[in-house]
């Protein structure tokens, strides 16, 4: 068991950030600069007979509006084409953007959004999930059957894409169990919500537009520009300044297209700037509303025989990631657990609510919430401690996954023992506390990725990545890893990153896939000046190149240590030849083979590639008064593969555990009856704050992986917040003698069935 | 109508003449330059957009800019020294992982050097309580916490 001692490593943008020089997205401003503003829909569901902009138009200071009518008339989407840039037929959810204004300043803009007439016919909301895929339920799309989408999708009404995973006959498992825990979880939505609210400034120059975006993929939002707006790639150049934080709520391309149709329009830079409201309502950062049915079978020595489970997923009103993340949902409905018969199935269903998407381990934490209170169920019911049934049941080296993929050594266990053991499982306790734990996994998402690496004259370097850095640490990590390869100090090295002229491409800052890809073309980058420094070293040292070193800044010979270049010397000389550049991408490793031969809607999500395990233990107390859960204190063990930036590593599990305290206990979106969100501010969507925040330890378990990253590293970001809400509800039920299976476990939720158990209800 | 206003930003006298509807926050961030300051709600939900006012901590974004006339106002751009030099605050922030996308550190560092300023030995749950106007979504607040901590025994051993 290895712990990681944290060396303090400075990331390189930090002090711009203390010293308020850094600017973001919101914080740049050009000569001629016009502000946009947003007409959304503000309606669930409508026909549009008529838009009206004339009264707008006629508002002094308006320079452009721009709608559907103004834009190439195609539908996109990532699996389901089904939207257009700008609602012109129908409003299928609240936040649905139909017109987008540029005046002088942003009061006028706003102002002027707000005269666009609209006429609408209103059509049923389609909310409840359940009553979505009922018979004869309003269709959320009615022409969906003529909409373009990946042929590997099972679809039908409202049912946007369905996803199974079968191992082995777990019906018939189920009926020879023993023991059979059936239940039933029901999660709200919540949202990624980064403390910057997003701003995207477009500025033409001749036929090409630079766009300066708070978003999380750069690379991705350039080909969607490209692809709505009908033009080439090239003519699109997309910048980055600092991002104030993702969570998955800037993934995909956005609204950089309907500000680059505006500033076309208007001949002048425009930018729009969102309010927090409006960040809310952004599309395809809402994390997904559930329902998830879950029913396990087990020998009474703990055994587990089977489970099958069948989630349906909010998708809202249009679909962004959701087909490929209700296949891993489908995945996580199984757990890291040795499961011989599995049957589960995930709906992604239509409703006329907002679109969901990538937020923080998309999916995992709501349906880890479910298995891990499920798994206590079930050691309830069998009278095993919760903690002994996980470790018979938990993945070993040699076991068989889900869809039958080998199970490779990892640390799933011993994470599970250390958190138990960091927080004293098992210890007395005063009666309204109690321990509570969760495990779970999270895969890893082996891409493409390119950078480049030279070496500047005065013996530094540059890193030149397409990554993107959203505060994780992981661009700033990466010349931890350059240095390493050549003999240098991470400080010797600058950064140029999130500017697609520049770097190579990267599928930016989702999926934890940062380190794990971007890191290996850094390394390969690398790797080839290093040859090519011991090259030039080998000559003027006469020494063969594989006798020598690159270490401490020099070239020498191993052993003899007098025998040195500086590099610094052999980057000036190479000044006046072949310069030292090298670019990378290296091989992505493989994923595991599968066999999933009866799994419907199949997308690659089901072969988890070198997993993360982890497990979470935590300590609450609930007042039974009131209802009020408090956290006081979190175990976390994580196993991440190598452990490369300790400081930035612990850095994302202690905001992954409060982001996931949050979800647990007071973030969740509340609905109105026709699916608008009723809490779209930051006092009635309440985040964890530095008073609630518990005190948290943390330990990396590193296990070596042949399918991990360079160094044997894996994805750190996502995983701390995915069993945090399922740790807590274990700890509230084993407080309060009751269970709570809605989500976030409020203190109106948990007082409620206090109340009930004490009438004997 | 506008109303000439003036006062000292950072120590140095500045004067606007602005609309009396418009908030400190817009006035520094777009009439003053001063884009450190960041708005993350407009409505004191975040505290992104705090600024000293005479020393004390203030959401800038609910505040009216003619109403500084006369006053002290510090931004993040004023706490570090004027030859550059890093606030015992400012280091310990990066040293203890206290900055990871930057957007609240501002708003961080301003409560934080209120709160050292009238306390100079906090317990971690005053830190807590101090901060607990600035939301902070990247770091889960252990090392901000750690951060004030470790700034303020270093002032105290000057
Ligand atoms: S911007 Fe002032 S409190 Fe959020
Ligand atoms: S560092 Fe990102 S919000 Fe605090």
């Amino acid at each position: 068991m290895a712990v990681v001692e944290l060396p303090s490593f400075v990331r390189q943008d930090g002090r711009e950030k203390v010293t308020g020089t850094a600017r973001y997205s919101a914080d740049l401003s050009t000569p001629g600069l016009l502000h946009a503003a947003v007409r959304l829909g503000g309606v669930a569901h409508a026909r549009i007979r008529g838009i009206e902009t004339a009264r707008a138009r006629a508002l002094p200071g308006v320079v452009a509006i721009v709608t559907q009518a103004d834009v190439p008339d195609l539908r996109y989407g990532t699996w389901v084409r089904d939207r257009t840039l700008f609602a012109s037929d129908a409003i299928r959810w609240e936040g649905e953007i139909v017109a987008m204004v540029a005046a002088t300043t942003e009061a006028i803009a706003r102002e002027a959004a707000a005269l666009i007439e609209l006429d609408l016919e209103p059509l049923p909301p389609v909310v409840d999930l359940e009553a979505a895929i009922a018979p004869g339920a309003p269709l959320v799309h009615p022409g969906w059957a003529a909409y373009d989408g990946d042929a590997r999708i099972p679809r039908e009404g409202n049912v946007g894409s369905r996803h199974t995973i079968v191992k082995g006959d777990a019906e018939a498992a189920l009926a020879g169990a023993p023991v059979v825990v059936r239940e039933r979880y029901v999660a709200d939505g919540s949202h990624a919500l980064p403390i910057e609210p997003r701003a995207i400034t477009a500025e033409w120059q001749g036929d090409r537009v630079t766009i300066q975006t708070s978003s999380q993929v750069p690379y991705l939002a350039r080909t969607h520009v490209a692809s709505t707006l009908g033009m080439p790639e090239g003519k699109v150049r997309v910048i980055v300044p600092h991002l104030g934080g993702g969570f998955g709520g800037k993934c995909e391309g956005h609204f950089e297209p309907h500000v680059a149709a505006l500033a076309r329009i208007a001949r002048r830079p425009v930018r729009l700037a969102f309010d927090r409201r409006e960040e809310f309502l952004a599309p395809d950062h809402h994390r997904e509303r559930m329902v998830i049915d879950l029913a396990t079978g087990v020998d009474h020595d703990g055994t587990i025989l089977a489970r099958s489970a069948r989630i349906l997923i909010d998708n809202g009103a249009y679909g962004a990631d959701e087909p490929y993340l209700a296949q891993l949902a489908a995945v996580f409905a199984v757990g890291p657990y040795r499961i011989p018969a599995v049957a589960t199935e995930s709906l992604v269903v239509y409703t006329t609510t907002q679109p969901t998407g990538s937020v923080r381990g998309p999916v995992a934490p709501q349906v880890t919430w479910a298995v891990e209170q499920h798994m206590d169920v079930v050691a309830e019911r069998l009278g095993i401690d919760p903690l002994e049934l996980r470790r018979r049941n938990i993945l070993v080296e040699g076991d068989e996954g889900p869809v039958r993929q080998r199970i490779g050594a990892n640390g799933a266990k011993t994470a599970l023992e250390r958190a138990a053991e960091m927080i004293g499982w098992g210890r007395p306790l005063p009666a309204d506390e109690a321990i509570g734990i969760a495990t779970g996994w999270w895969p890893s998402f082996p891409g493409p990725s390119g950078a480049v690496v030279k070496l500047n004259a005065d013996g530094s370097g540059t890193i030149v990545t397409g990554a993107q850095e959203c505060g994780t640490g992981s661009v700033m990590a990466l010349p931890i890893l350059a240095a390493e390869v050549l003999g240098m100090r991470p400080e010797e090295f600058t950064l140029l990153y999130q500017d697609t002229d520049a770097g190579g491409w990267d599928a930016g800052a989702s999926g934890s896939q940062t380190t794990f890809n971007n890191g290996r073309a850094v390394v390969s980058a690398a790797t080839e000046l290093r040859e090519r420094l011991l090259a030039l070293a080998a000559e003027r040292l006469e020494a063969n190149p594989a006798d020598l070193e690159l270490t401490d800044g020099v070239a020498r010979v191993k052993g003899s240590p007098e025998a040195a270049i500086p590099i610094a010397e052999l980057a000036a000389e190479a000044q006046g030849g072949r310069l030292l550049i090298a670019d990378g991408s290296g091989d992505p490793p493989a994923v595991p083979e599968v066999d999933a031969g009866g799994c419907v809607g199949r997308l690659g999500g089901e072969s988890f590639a070198a997993p993360c395990y982890f497990t979470q233990a935590v300590r609450v107390r609930v007042d039974r008064a009131t209802g009020v859960v408090r956290v006081l204190e979190v175990a976390a063990a994580h196993e991440s593969g190598t452990i490369v930036n300790p400081i930035g590593a612990e850095g994302q599990v202690l905001g992954g555990i409060v982001m996931g305290i949050g979800q647990a206990l007071t973030e969740g979106t509340q609905l109105t009856p026709d699916g608008r969100q009723r809490n779209a501010d930051m006092l009635d969507y309440k985040l964890v704050t530095a008073a609630d925040a518990p005190p948290m330890r943390v330990e990396f378990v590193q296990v070596p992986d042949p399918n991990a990253g360079p160094r044997g590293l894996k994805g750190v970001a996502e995983p701390p917040a995915v069993p945090t809400p399922g740790a807590i509800a274990n700890a509230i039920a084993r407080a309060a003698g009751t269970r709570i299976r809605l989500l976030p476990m409020t203190a109106e939720r948990v007082w409620a069935d206090l109340a009930d158990v004490e009438a004997g209800r | 109508m506008r109303y000439e206003t003036s006062f000292r930003l950072n120590g140095t006298p500045v004067s606007v003449s602005v609309e009396p509807s418009r908030t400190l926050l817009h006035v520094l961030r777009e009439d003053l330059g001063m884009t450190g300051t960041k708005e993350g709600c407009t409505d004191s939900e975040c505290g992104a957009c705090m600024v000293l006012l005479d020393g004390e901590p203030l959401n800038a974004c609910s505040y009216l800019a003619v109403q500084a006339d006369g006053r002290e106002v510090t931004t993040v751009e004023g706490l570090s020294a004027p030859d550059g030099s890093l606030s015992a605050l400012q280091r310990a922030f990066l040293a203890h992982g206290g900055v990871q996308c930057g957007f609240c550190t501002p708003g961080m560092l301003i409560s934080a050097t209120a709160l050292l300023a009238r306390d100079p030995d906090p317990a971690e749950e005053t830190v807590r309580a101090a901060l607990s106007g600035n939301l902070c979504r990247c770091t889960g607040y252990q090392g901000i916490v750690q951060a004030v901590r470790s700034a303020a025994a270093e002032i105290r051993e000057g």
